[in-house]
C-alpha cells in the first residue's frame, strides 16, 4: 500500500516548496537573451570550482551556470536529499556512493549512456554509478589507497619495497618488530584499506563478481569474506600490530609515519601534502597491498562522485546540462579541473600529471583495478559499512571471530 | 492613609469580576490570551507538527528522497528492538546521562563552595573552571582525541611514560573509552554548573552561617545543614539540564571515539542521524526518535518529580528558590 506521508504541516510545507521552487531554474526553457541558465550544486569548493566554471563560461556563453556549494560528504548528501524531496534539486548535482541507490531507485537522475561525452571515460567509473547498462553519473577521476612505506626503515631489515604476497608481508613485519621498529599501523575508523584491497583482488578473479553472488543470494558474506578476514586478522593475532589501532584515526597514523615511528601505514593521495610538509626529508613512497594466495597485489579505491543530471529538469535545461557535462569531460575541461584538484583523471584523451611518489598506484586507477566495498555493494551500502567497521574493530579487539564479523553482515543485509 | 488610596478603582473592580455578565472581563481575557498565540504557533509548528509527522513516518518506509512512503506498521520498531547496535547505543546513552549527571553534581557543589570563598585570584580561577564550557563539544572532542591517543606518543601517555607507566588504550578498550567520554563530558560541564550553583549560593544569607558558627556548627555541619538544603532548587535545575543534555548527547562521543570501539560509545542520537541522514532510512530513524522521545519524557518527568520531592523536604519555608516558586 502506498500513501503520502501525513502532512500535518502541509500548508507550511507546500508554501515553502513553492517559494523554493520559484528560486529554481528548472521551470522554464531558455532565458530572454537566448542563453539557458542551469543550476549546479557543487561538491568541490568554490576556490577550486570557480576557474573551471569561468573556463566553461568562455567556451559556452550560451549556457550559464548558477552554482551553489555544499561540502562533502554528509552535508552535501543531506542538502541534495532535501532539495530532491522538495522538488528544488538543481539541474546538475553529484551522485556519490552514499546516495546512488536512492537517486537511481527514485528515478531522479538521467541515463547518460547514449551521450558522446561518456565514450572517453573509463568504463569502471561509469559502471560505478550505473545499473543494467545505464550510466547515471559522469565520474571523471578515481582515487586509490595502498601502503605508504618508509624506505629507510625497510632497508634496515633488508627490504627495498613492500613484498607482493601477504605471507611475505607478515614475515617482514615480524623482522621489523624484532628490530624494534613498529612495522605497520592502519586506522580502522573506516573500512580497513587492507580488507578492501584483499576483497577487491578476490572479486576481480571471479565471474560473476563476489558482490553479484552475495547480493543475488547465491553466496554469503560468511562464505566470501571469512577467509580474507582471517588472513587480515593475523596482523593482530600474531602480535604484529597493536589492537590499539581501533582508537586511532587516519591523521594520527599519518603523523606517526611522518615522525618516523612506524614503517608502513595505509594511505591515499590525500596524505602526500601533509607528510611532505611535516617531514620533507622522509624517504618514502607508495606500494600496492600484498595479495593473498595468488600473490596479486591490489589497491583499495573507487570512482570519484559523478556529475548527474536531474530527471525533473525540463528538456531545455537537460540539454544545457549535457553541454556542461560534455565540456567537463573534454580534454580542456579535464585539464582545468585536474589542475585545481590534482585528481587522477580517467579520460582516455588526457594524461594527468601525478606526484612521482604516487606513481605506483596510477596504473590501477587509470585501468579501474580498484575496489571499495561500500561503493560496490548493491544496496544498504552505508548500513553494511557501519556494521562492518564496528564488527571489524571488535574482531581486532579479540571479542569476536572473523566468521562472526561476516555473519553479522549477512544478518544486517537480511534485515535491511 | 486616605480612603481613596485603599479603595480599588471602580472600573478595575468591575473588569476584574467574571460574574454578572461582565463582557469587559472576557474581552480582557481574550486580549491576554492573544499574547500567547505567537508562543502557541511556535510550539505547534516546531514541536507538535514535527512530532506527529515523525510518528507517522515511523510507521512507513520513508527514504527521504520521495514523498511516497509505504505503510509498514510496527516493523521499524521491531527492527530497532532486534538491532544490537541500537540497543548498545541506548545503553551507553543512559550510562553517559546518568554518569555525567551524578559526577557533575557531586563535583560542582563542593567546587562552588570553594570558589565562593574569598581568596586571591578568585575570579581568575572561576574563569578557568568555566572556560571548558565555551568551546563546542565537537572541538573539545577532537582535542581530547589527541590527548587520549592510545599511542605511546599520545599526550597523556607521554606524561605517564615519564613515571614508567606503559601506554594505556584510553580510546581502544571498551570500558576505558566509555570512561574517557564521560570524564571529558564531566570536565567540560562542571565549571558551567558550578557557576549556576554559585548564583544560588550567593543568595543564601550570611546570617545563617554566623548563627551556625555561634551554635558551634563545624564547616561540614554547615554544608550539610545549610548549604546543601538551600541549594536544592539549583540541584533541580542543574540535574534536569544535565539529564536532558546527556540523553541527547552526540557531538562529544562522535568526535572523540566516533561511537567506537565497536559500538561501545555509540549513542541514540548518533544512531538517529546515521540511520536517517546517512542511510536514507527515515522511517527507522523516526521510530527510534519516537521511542527516544518517550524514554526521555519518562526519565525527565521521573527525575523532576524525584528532585521536587527532595526539594520540598529540604527547602526552608521562609525561602523561595527560583525553581520552587
Amino acid at each position: 500500500m502506498s500513501k503520502r506521508p501525513l502532512l500535518a504541516g502541509a500548508a507550511l510545507a507546500a508554501a515553502l516548496a513553492m517559494t523554493l521552487s520559484a528560486c529554481g531554474g528548472s521551470d522554464g526553457g531558455g532565458d530572454a537573451d537566448g542563453t539557458t541558465t542551469i543550476t549546479f550544486l557543487s561538491w568541490t569548493g568554490e576556490e577550486q570550482m570557480t576557474p573551471v566554471l569561468d573556463a566553461f563560461g568562455e567556451a559556452h556563453p550560451e549556457v550559464k551556470v548558477e552554482v551553489s556549494y555544499s561540502p562533502p560528504v554528509a552535508e552535501y548528501i543531506q542538502t541534495l536529499q532535501t532539495q530532491v524531496l522538495s522538488g528544488t534539486a538543481p539541474d546538475v548535482f553529484l551522485i556519490a556512493a552514499e546516495n546512488k541507490t536512492n537517486l537511481i531507485d527514485g528515478e531522479h537522475v538521467v541515463d547518460l549512456s547514449g551521450e558522446d561525452f561518456v565514450k572517453n571515460v573509463e568504463p569502471f567509473n561509469l559502471e560505478t554509478y550505473g545499473r543494467d547498462g545505464a550510466y547515471y553519473g559522469l565520474s571523471l577521476s578515481s582515487w586509490a589507497a595502498g601502503y605508504a612505506y618508509n624506505m629507510d626503515l625497510l632497508a634496515e631489515v633488508g627490504y627495498d619495497s613492500v613484498p607482493e604476497t601477504w605471507d611475505e608481508f607478515l614475515e617482514m613485519c615480524q623482522k621489523l618488530k624484532d628490530a624494534g621498529i613498529t612495522p605497520f599501523l592502519e586506522s580502522v575508523d573506516q573500512m580497513p584499506t587492507t580488507v578492501s584491497a584483499m576483497i577487491g583482488a578476490k572479486s576481480s578473479e571471479m565471474d560473476p563478481s563476489l558482490d553479484d553472488l552475495i547480493f543475488s543470494g547465491e553466496s554469503t558474506f560468511e562464505e566470501q569474506w571469512t577467509p580474507v578476514l582471517e588472513e587480515y586478522n593475523r596482523l593482530y593475532t600474531e602480535g604484529l600490530v597493536s589492537s590499539d589501532v581501533v582508537g586511532l584515526d587516519g591523521d594520527m597514523v599519518r603523523d606517526e609515519f611522518a615522525a618516523g615511528r612506524v614503517a608502513m601505514f595505509n594511505a591515499g593521495p590525500w596524505n602526500i601534502a601533509a607528510i611532505e610538509e611535516a617531514a620533507p626529508d622522509l624517504n618514502w613512497t607508495y606500494a600496492m597491498i600484498p595479495g593473498l594466495e595468488d600473490g596479486k597485489p591490489f589497491v583499495a579505491g573507487a570512482a570519484s562522485p559523478g556529475y548527474a543530471i536531474n530527471s525533473a529538469s525540463d528538456e531545455a535545461h537537460q540539454a544545457a546540462a549535457k553541454v556542461f557535462l560534455g565540456w567537463l569531460a573534454s580534454p580542456e575541461g579535464v585539464e582545468i579541473a585536474q589542475k585545481q584538484t590534482n585528481d587522477v583523471t580517467v579520460t582516455s584523451d588526457f594524461d594527468p600529471p601525478v606526484d612521482p611518489i604516487f606513481e605506483p598506484m596510477v596504473e590501477s586507477i587509470r585501468s579501474g583495478q580498484l575496489y571499495l566495498p561500500m561503493i560496490s555493494w548493491q544496496r544498504s551500502e552505508d548500513v553494511l559499512n557501519v556494521e562492518a567497521v564496528a564488527q571489524i574493530q571488535r574482531m581486532i579487539q579479540g571479542q569476536i571471530t572473523p566468521e562472526q564479523v561476516a555473519q553479522a553482515l549477512d544478518t544486517k543485509l537480511a534485515a535491511s | 492613609m486616605s480612603a481613596v488610596a485603599v479603595r480599588p478603582p471602580r472600573a478595575l473592580s468591575k473588569r476584574g469580576s467574571l460574574r454578572g455578565g461582565a463582557s469587559g472581563g472576557w474581552k480582557q481575557i481574550a486580549v491576554n490570551q492573544a499574547f500567547l498565540l505567537p508562543a502557541l504557533f511556535v510550539f505547534v509548528f516546531l514541536f507538535v507538527v514535527p512530532l506527529v509527522q515523525t510518528f507517522y513516518w515511523s510507521l512507513t518506509d520513508f527514504t527521504g528522497y520521495s514523498p511516497e512512503a509505504n505503510f509498514v506498521g510496527l516493523e521499524n520498531y521491531t527492527k530497532i528492538l532486534q538491532d544490537p547496535s541500537m540497543l548498545a547505543g541506548l545503553g551507553f546513552t543512559l550510562l553517559f546521562a546518568v554518569g555525567t549527571t551524578v559526577l557533575i553534581t557531586v563535583l560542582a557543589i563542593p567546587l562552588t563552595v570553594q570558589l565562593n570563598k574569598v581568596f586571591f585570584g578568585r575570579n581568575f580561577v572561576r574563569s578557568v573552571w568555566f572556560f571548558p564550557a565555551i568551546p563546542s563539544m565537537a572541538i573539545l572532542g577532537l582535542v581530547w582525541r589527541y590527548v587520549l591517543s592510545p599511542l605511546e606518543s599520545g599526550v597523556l601517555n607521554s606524561v605517564l611514560a615519564r613515571f614508567g607507566v606503559e601506554p594505556i588504550g584510553w580510546l581502544s578498550v571498551d570500558s576505558l573509552a566509555r570512561l574517557s567520554v564521560i570524564v571529558v563530558g564531566v570536565w567540560a560541564a562542571t565549571g558551567w554548573h558550578a557557576v549556576l550553583y554559585t548564583a544560588y549560593l550567593q543568595s543564601i544569607p550570611g546570617e545563617y552561617y554566623e548563627v551556625a558558627k555561634i551554635d558551634g556548627a563545624s564547616p561540614r555541619q554547615q554544608f550539610f545543614g545549610i548549604t546543601l538544603p538551600l541549594l536544592t532548587p539549583a540541584v533541580v535545575i542543574s540535574t534536569f539540564l544535565l539529564m536532558t543534555g546527556g540523553l541527547k548527547v552526540f557531538d562529544l562521543p562522535y568526535t572523540l571515539t566516533n561511537g567506537g570501539p565497536g559500538f561501545a560509545t555509540y549513542t541514540i542520537t548518533q544512531s538517529i542521524i546515521v540511520s536517517g541522514v546517512g542511510q536514507g532510512r527515515y522511517g527507522l530513524a523516526s521510530a527510534l526518535a519516537v521511542m527516544f522521545t518517550v524514554a526521555v519524557g519518562i526519565l525527565s518527568f521521573s527525575q523532576l518529580a524525584l528532585t521536587r520531592y527532595i526539594e520540598r523536604r529540604f527547602v526552608w519555608p521562609g525561602r523561595c528558590g527560583a525553581a520552587s516558586c
